[in-house]
Order: C-alpha cells, then structure tokens, then sequence
C-alpha cells in the first residue's frame, strides 16, 4: 500500500536483489569461467551476450537443486519473484558445460605437451591445427559458459535468504506480536500531530525545506536542531555502552557494495539517489557502510562477534510513496540514523538478534515510549533477512503505530555477497574450511521518528513538550520545551 | 572510558539555553511568525509586482525575482533562465574600467565592456517592447464599443501585426536577457579597499594566536597518530568508497561528535540560531550562491535525474532559508549556524596528498551564516573571526589570521579572512576555517531583501541584504590540528580541554584505552 514503511515495504519492494551487469573493471572477471586460472583473451572480446558481472554472491547452487520446491515455496512465500526452475536449469547446463570445457581443456594441455621437442613438419603441422582448432572450440564454450554464469548470478541473486521457522507465513497483517511496553496515553486534550506542536516550539522549518530542496525535506530549527544532536549522542553513547564500536561513516557508497548488501540501485522506483558520472550512490542506510568494513575478509572465529554502531546521514528516494503524507516527519528524503551491525558466526546469530531487539526495546522503554515488537511475516522480510523484528511506537496524533526501528538476521545472505568469511576453530588440532560468516543489523535511532514520538506522546495542552528524562542531559539537563508565548506568559 | 557519562558538566549545556532562546522561537523569528501568517510567497509577490505601464524600466522589477522557467514565448535555441541575479548593471556602467579592473585583480574571466554594451541593447529592446504593448493596448480598447466592419477590420489586421512584432521582441529581449545574465553573473563582487591585490603569497597577516610548539621528539603525521588510537580506517574508506573516503572509528568517532556538539553549543552561546540541515541542494539555490554545479571539474557532485546536488557547504542551505524573502530591518541581523555534511569532488585536486584527513569527499561541518543591512556587515565580519579566534585559542591551537589576497576570494566574497593552524608533522599552516563578507553579491542572486526603518517617517524602498558565512568547525582539519599538536611521544594524544567534557571527560587518548575498550568489546 501506498504507506511503505521506513523499512517494511520498501525494502520487500526495491531491495530483491537483481545484479547489475555491467561493464567490468577488474581484469580477472573478464574471464569467461569460473576457475579463475585460464583467461583467454579472446572471449571478452568476442562476447556477444549481456557484459562480463561486477561481482557474484557465493550462491549455493547445489543447495537450491537439492531444494528446488522448497526454494520456490519460500520464495513464493516472501513474494519474491524468480524463477528457481531456471536457476537449477542454468545451474546443471552449467554444471554440465564445465564437465565439457574440462575435458577439452586438458586435451589442449596434452596437446601443448605434444608439441615439445623435434618432429617432422607435417606432424607439427598436424597438431598446431589440433591445438587450433581446440582453442577455437574452447573460446566458444566458454564464452557460453560465461552467458550461462552470468544468468546463474542474475537469476540466482533473486532467491530470498531462508526464513526463520517461527515467521509467520503472509501480508503484513500476520505479524506475530512478540512484545508491548507501556499502554497508549490517556489525553485529557485534543492531542496535537508533531508538525504542529515542532512549529509551534520553533523546532522545524517545511517551508524552507520546500523552498530550497523540495517535498520531503526538512530543516531542523532551535530545539529541533538541539534534540537530534541529542538522540544521536544518547544513542551512540548508548551502543558503546553495550559493546559496540562506535563510528562516522561516509553517506557515499560505491553501487556495488550497494547490491551486495541486497539493495538495488538501478531499479525502476529505486530508492537510491545516483551521482552523475560515478559509481557512487548516496546509502539508504548506515547498514551498507558497515557490511562493507569486512567485505572481501577472512576473520578469525575468536574475533566474532564483531560489533560496530555507525551514526551518518541516509538518503532515500521514496518513489512510490508519492500520495503518503507529504507532510511532516514520517517519511523524508534525507534522515540521522544511528544503525547497529554485527558480523558472527553462523551459531551466534540467533542470539545476538535476541540481544539487538533487547537493545532496542531497553532504549525506547527508557525514553517511556508505548510501543509493540512484531515478529514480521513473510512478505514483509525484503530479500536479506531470515528474521526481522520491527518496533512500532504510538503515535497518537497520527492514531497509527509507527515503525521507528528494525532488527534484521541477514544470516549468511550479506555475506555471500560482501563475501565474509571466518576461519571456525581447529577441531581436533584440524584445521577448518573458510565458512561465511553471518551479519545482522538493527536500527538503534533513526531520528525523525523518535521525534514525532516524542512531541505526539509527551506534549502537553499548553504546547509544551517535556524532554524525556534520558535525554535531558544532552539537552543541557532541560526537562521542557515551552512555546515562546507560553514562557513570556510565565 | 569513553562510554562513560557523554556530556560532563550540565553547567556546559546550559549555556546553551541561556535566555531561553533555543527552545523557543526567537524574538526576532517571533516578527517574522507574524509576516508568515500572511503567506509569504504571496506578500513576497506584493512587494515586487509594479504595474507595467506607464513606469519606465517598470519590467526590472519582475526580472528581479528568482522566477522559474519562462514560458513558451522563447524560441526553441534560446536556453531559459530559471532565475536572475538583480545585478546592478547601471553600476557597471557608471564606471566600467573599475569593474574590470576589479575583476582582473580577482583573476575572474569577465568582460565588463560586453556586459555593459548587452545591457545597452537590452534596455533599449525592452523599450521598444514597451512602446508595441502600449500601442497593443490601446488598439484593443479601441476595438470596444461600435465599429464599422471596415475599421474593425483594419484595427484587427494592425492589432494581429503588433501581436507578431511583439512575439518576435520579446523572442530577441530573451536571448538577449539571457547574455546578459550569463556575461553580468561572471563579474565578480566588489574587492574591500584593504585586500592585498594579487596571490595567495600576498596575503596580509592579521593576528598570529600562540606559538610553534617544540618536540622533543618527532612529530608523527596525523594518518599515524590516528591509525596507533584506532581513530580512522583509510584502507575500508578506500575499498568500499573510493579514494578520500574516510571511516572514522572509536575514538575518532568520538572525536568528530566532541567537535560538533562543542563547536554548536559555542556558536549558540553566541547567539546563533543553531539548524540541521539536509545535504541535498537545488542547483539553482547553488548557483544562486556563487557555485557552478555545471563546470566542468566542477567541485559538485549532482544526483542523476534530479536538479537536487549534493552541498559542499551549509552555507548553501543557510542562504536559502531567506531566499526570496523580504525582511524587516527590525529583524537584523540574522544569525544561524548549522551542521551538515559537505560533499566536494576536490576535481583538480588529484596529485595532492591522497592519503589523510586533509581533503576528503565528505566531511562534517558546523557553519555560520549571517543576514544583515549593509552597515552592519564590516563589524559583523569582525564579529565572526572573532569567534573564530575565540575557539581556536580555547583549544590550544597556534595559527594565523589572514586578509586574502584579492585572487583567492572566489566570486561572492568583498573580503576574506581565512584561518591557517600550525600543522607541526605536515610542515605547514592549514586552513582550517573561512569567513567571507558576500556583501550584496548572494542577496541579488538569492533575492534577500529588507525595508529599511522609515526615514523622516517616509516608507523606505526595498534593499538587498548583506550575507555573510564562516566556518566554526570543519572536523578533519581540527582532527589534524589536534592530533598533530597534541600528541605525546607514546602516542597518546592530550584532549584539548573544551573538548573534555564532550568526550565524557577523557583527558587523554592512549594506546592503552583504546585497547581496554576494544577487549571490553569483544
């Protein structure tokens, strides 16, 4: 429906992953086959079919033709649209093609081999035509072995990660509540919404933003100004306090990294803001800057977890929500977000999802929100996640309860994409297989939300707003925001 | 450790809130509560619409506005303005050898005489236009009441033939307009008397803070400093980024939020209405402010499909809240300082120092941004590096103020004081904060306007503002100053004072906390 949410529905729309491929840059990947060691230079060069792939996730194609059914029905259950049929078709022509290129592979060796040492023109004559012709043959195969790849990939990155057992299968309407805190507040007045009780405290300019930048863009003014550099402190100083590195990241972002994380910069309705004449896009969210620190990475199993909280400035296209309340905070181009990210091994993912939605909901019951924990159903997961936890406030003005973070267990998705791996712990003084890791996020604060939060539940009938205890010290110990006419008053 | 109580002494905060200025709206944004009430775009439009009869010259004033794109009245090679600068081109006029000597001092590529020669031809083009609406005018009234069919037919015909004429002018007055506003838009602002005339190497020393510390050891650079604390992460900048992409991690994150909330907290103590703003800009309200979106290398990154682009400056964004805008002088001056984050191409910049703080992609900054009459401006100017000064010398810093010299003020600026700390590892004085008088220069292009009190209790005609903008705090380059400065032999880094509280009072940074906080992490 038209009202996406921050997370929900946009990323289920926008983030089913759908590599681009493009132009490369790197020179390995140019190479038609998967085994990175013979690369012949002609097959690039003679490729007619789509351009040679940026990247490719670690897919476990095997796993998927093992499952085909299974691998559909969860799809299907996601609403995620691929085919898996052709996925395990590609696959096996795959599978098939490479036995093929092998063979001649090894003839070409043989061949090679053959032709050291002395022997009679027409026997060397013989076998530079064999060799020839071979090559010819190979170049052929493997550039189709590459049309078949670049299809596995295309196709293959459209499967959603697994999900969790407990998720309830369906629409959003079927989310499981798994908690509440607190109860809706009793007014004894007409309870005013956030723009209006923010205007009257001088706290944010629309108009302005309007003026300079367009719709959906917002100037935080006076108080307004003061209590986002106060969420954002809190929060940070918050996740350190909980283990987490704290850290400022670039709002930039290279487009593939972007993907990788499962996110789809080049799609239709994108919701990702470009730069010209770059390979920059401007991050949706922290989320992607933090999966990127260990991409491309082998760790250690003593290492993990590894906890990392980055504050930054997140962009968003929000096309497709062109009706939904233009007006106000809920829905912005441009937001302050402190996001939480974790890189573990595949058993402690479980529980750290446990302990990042713990956090969360010790954050926002601290602050006295109300406020309900949805295990979130099928639909509504987006392509990464095997498990996601949303917190959704009331706000009362908007008579609506409002997402204001999200917990995701990406498990080994992320990662087989921004290819992390760890090295698990010899067993038996045996050394063990590079297994990928798996990583998880979870929003701590995205400001504009805990704002309208805050002004809808704790304004009171003379346009005040009391500053919720936990944030008073970064507010310079003020405990109330008083409209200037109010203050004269008194 | 640094997860310790973030915020120190309430004491500190409070001054923040002294006289209740922030929580509230100020006095001054009180008035103008009052105006908004009236719908400001309407009241705005008021004040320029004129009558275009009968007033010689009346037209200018609806060129004076920031409007939008013309109509279909251009042909189809003329580009549309999709705004005006109400440049004072009688100005120019009055003396065009000063102006191009001006503009040569300031190494600008302008050519007054052609500005001046278009304006000619405009103004007299626009008077012709004038003469065929007013001989249009009255053809149409005269076609009302009884006619007999044949002077109907005759003023029909006369009436059809000054229609063309006109949309054939009015086709040549907006190829013309449009010279003249690229030619005017070139021409840089006037130069302070006082600017030394010439480069950079000119440039006049105004106040020298403090002194060259002396090691006793060598100082290590920045990049190795930070890297021993942990503070930043180059190499995943680098991969997941690009080049001058930086992480800031640990205590470098720390450290960048410690001088944003120090650097607002200063500048609101200073009674500077503190904002945050987006990062996202129309191109026009850029040009608007004397930045090229569009030239080539030019230093804007601009978002594919979109007239949005991405600021290098909240002095762009500052500029545009009274974009447009009529003021009273009751209400000046205006004073805001906002935090953003800035986005620079640095195209043109390639060779120099990739690796460190120096120049980067992004980086977070606190600006200040002030609206003022033109009498208020010279000490207003002084009023900012003041506060400039005060801050660097609060932290301990050595540095020189400096008088640019006319070849490095850029466009917009009349005068301008730049800030150099004393970087001891990189050998050289770094600029690390600006603060430029734009006099009238941005307020013609940003249409800011106020009435002046009345005089005498006559009603005073409108006038453009004055703007000005300083830097409070640019973070990487106060990182290199502290790091670089403050470092010990052992590596830690002593924590300017100011700065402690805003670390939850860390006094140093050692190899060792970092190490404590990263086992306690894990």
């Amino acid at each position: 429906p038209a009202a996406a949410s921050l997370v929900r529905g946009g990323r289920g729309r926008a983030f089913v992953a759908a590599p681009r491929a493009r132009a490369v840059k790197e020179p390995e990947t140019a190479s038609a086959s998967s085994n990175a060691s013979s690369a012949p230079a002609t097959s690039s060069s003679e490729s007619t079919s789509s351009p040679p792939l940026a990247w490719r996730a670690a897919i476990d194609f095997k796993k998927i033709r093992d499952n085909a059914e299974a691998t559909q029905t969860n799809a299907n259950n996601r609403a995620a649209s691929v085919d898996v049929s052709a996925v395990v078709a590609a696959y096996e022509a795959y599978q098939t093609l490479k036995g093929t290129v092998d063979e001649l592979r090894e003839r070409r060796n043989v061949n090679a081999k053959s032709m050291k040492g002395k022997m009679d023109k027409e026997k060397r004559d013989a076998l530079i035509e064999e060799g020839k012709a071979l090559k010819d043959e190979l170049a052929g195969l493997e550039q189709e072995l590459g049309a078949l790849e670049t299809t596995m990939q295309i196709e293959g990155q459209k499967i959603p990660n697994d999900t969790h057992p407990d998720v309830p299968i369906g629409g959003e309407e079927v989310a499981a509540l798994r908690r509440e805190v607190g109860a809706k507040r009793d007014f004894s007045f007409a309870v005013a919404n956030h723009v209006d009780v923010g205007e009257r405290l001088g706290m944010f300019d629309f108009e302005t933003g309007g003026k300079v930048c367009g719709s959906r863009f917002v100037y935080l003014t006076g108080a307004g100004a003061m209590l986002e550099l106060a969420l954002i402190n809190w929060a940070m100083q918050k996740v350190v306090a909980k283990g987490f590195k704290p850290m400022v990241v670039p709002d930039l972002v290279r487009q593939s990294t972007m993907e990788k994380c499962g996110f789809q910069p080049r799609a239709e309705n994108t919701q990702v803001y470009s730069i010209q004449d770059s390979e920059l896009c401007l991050a949706g969210t922290a989320e992607i800057l933090l999966g990127g620190v260990y991409m491309d990475e082998a760790l250690e199993e003593k290492q993990l977890p590894i906890k990392m909280a980055a504050f930054s400035h997140c962009f968003r296209t929000e096309a497709g929500a062109a009706g939904a309340a233009t007006r106000g905070m809920y829905r912005l181009h441009q937001f302050s977000k402190v996001e939480m990210f974790v890189v573990s091994t595949p058993e402690q993912s479980d529980a750290i999802h446990d302990e990042l939605i713990a956090i969360e909901e010790e954050m926002y019951d601290e602050l006295g929100f109300h406020f309900k924990v949805l295990d979130m159903s099928s639909e509504d997961l987006g392509a990464p996640a095997y498990r996601k936890f949303d917190i959704e406030a009331w706000m009362p003005a908007l008579e609506r309860y409002g997402e204001i973070s999200s917990a995701s267990n990406c498990t080994d998705y992320q990662a087989r994409r921004l290819n992390i791996k760890y090295r698990p712990n010899p067993v038996d003084g045996k050394k063990q297989p590079l297994t990928h890791c798996h990583t998880l996020n979870a929003t701590a604060c995205a400001v504009p939300r805990m704002i309208i939060t805050i002004l809808e539940n704790f304004q009171e009938e003379d346009g005040s707003v009391r500053v919720p205890e936990p944030l008073q010290p970064f507010m310079g110990g003020l405990k109330v925001l008083t409209p200037e006419d109010v203050a004269a008053k008194k | 450790s640094l997860a310790a109580d973030a915020f120190g002494t309430m004491a500190t905060m409070a001054t923040l809130f002294a006289g209740g200025r922030i929580f509230t709206r100020r006095s001054s944004m009180g008035a103008r509560a009052t105006f908004r009430g009236f719908n400001d775009a309407k009241r705005a439009q008021l004040e320029r619409a004129r009558p275009v009869r009968g007033r010689a010259g009346s037209r200018k004033h609806l060129f004076a506005t920031a409007a939008v794109k013309e109509p279909e009245t251009s042909t189809a090679e003329t580009p549309t303005l999709s705004w005006r600068a109400a440049i004072d081109f009688k100005k120019l006029k009055d003396d065009p050898a000063a102006a191009q000597t001006n503009a040569d001092n300031r190494a600008a590529q302008c050519d007054v005489a052609k500005v001046c020669e278009l304006y000619d031809a405009f103004q007299s083009l626009n008077r012709e236009c004038d003469e065929i609406r007013e001989k249009r005018n009255l053809n149409a009234k005269s076609m009302k009441g009884k006619l007999e069919p044949e002077t109907r037919a005759a003023l029909i015909a006369e009436g059809k033939e000054l229609k063309e004429k006109l949309a054939a002018i009015e086709g040549t007055l907006g190829a013309l307009e449009f010279q003249l506003q690229s030619e005017g838009q070139k021409v840089p602002n006037d130069t302070h008397p006082e600017t030394p005339l010439g480069g950079e190497e000119l440039a006049v020393l105004r106040k020298e803070v403090g002194k060259k510390r002396d090691f006793s050891f060598e100082a290590a650079s920045h990049v190795d400093v930070g890297e021993r604390l942990g503070m930043f992460d180059f190499e995943t900048g680098g991969k997941v980024c690009g080049s001058r992409f930086v992480y800031l991690t640990g205590a470098g994150a720390m450290l960048e939020l410690a001088l944003i909330n120090w650097a607002m907290a200063k500048v609101v103590s200073k009674g500077f209405r503190p904002m945050v703003v987006p990062d996202l800009v129309r191109q026009n309200t850029m040009e608007k402010c004397g930045f090229q979106p569009r030239a080539e290398n030019t230093q804007v990154y601009n978002i594919e499909n979109s007239d949005l682009c991405l600021a290098g400056t909240a002095e762009i964004l500052l500029g545009g809240v009274y974009m447009d805008e009529v003021l009273a002088q009751n209400e000046l001056p205006l004073k805001m300082a906002a935090f953003s984050h800035c986005f620079r191409t640095e195209a043109g910049a390639a060779g120099a120092a990739t690796r460190g703080l120096y120049r980067l992609h992004q980086f977070s900054k606190v600006e200040m941004f002030v609206v003022s009459t033109p009498e208020q401006s010279d000490a207003i100017h002084d009023e900012l590096i003041a506060i400039e000064e005060e801050m660097y010398s609060e932290l301990g810093f050595h540095f020189k103020v400096l008088d640019m010299a006319s070849e490095d003020l850029g466009a917009p600026a009349y005068r301008k004081f730049d800030i150099e700390a004393w970087m001891p590892a990189l050998g050289r004085y770094g600029e690390i904060s600006s603060a430029s008088n734009c006099t009238d220069y941005q307020a013609r292009r940003l249409n800011i306007k106020y009435r002046p009190d009345p005089v005498d209790g006559k009603k005073q005609p409108l006038q453009h503002c004055h703007t000005l903008n300083a830097t409070a705090c640019a973070v990487p380059r106060m990182i290199i100053t502290i790091l670089e400065n403050f470092q010990n032999e052992d590596g830690s880094v002593t924590v300017p004072e100011p700065l402690r509280a805003f670390m939850g009072g860390v006094e140093t940074l050692t190899p060792e906390i970092v190490r404590q906080n990263a086992d306690a992490s894990e």
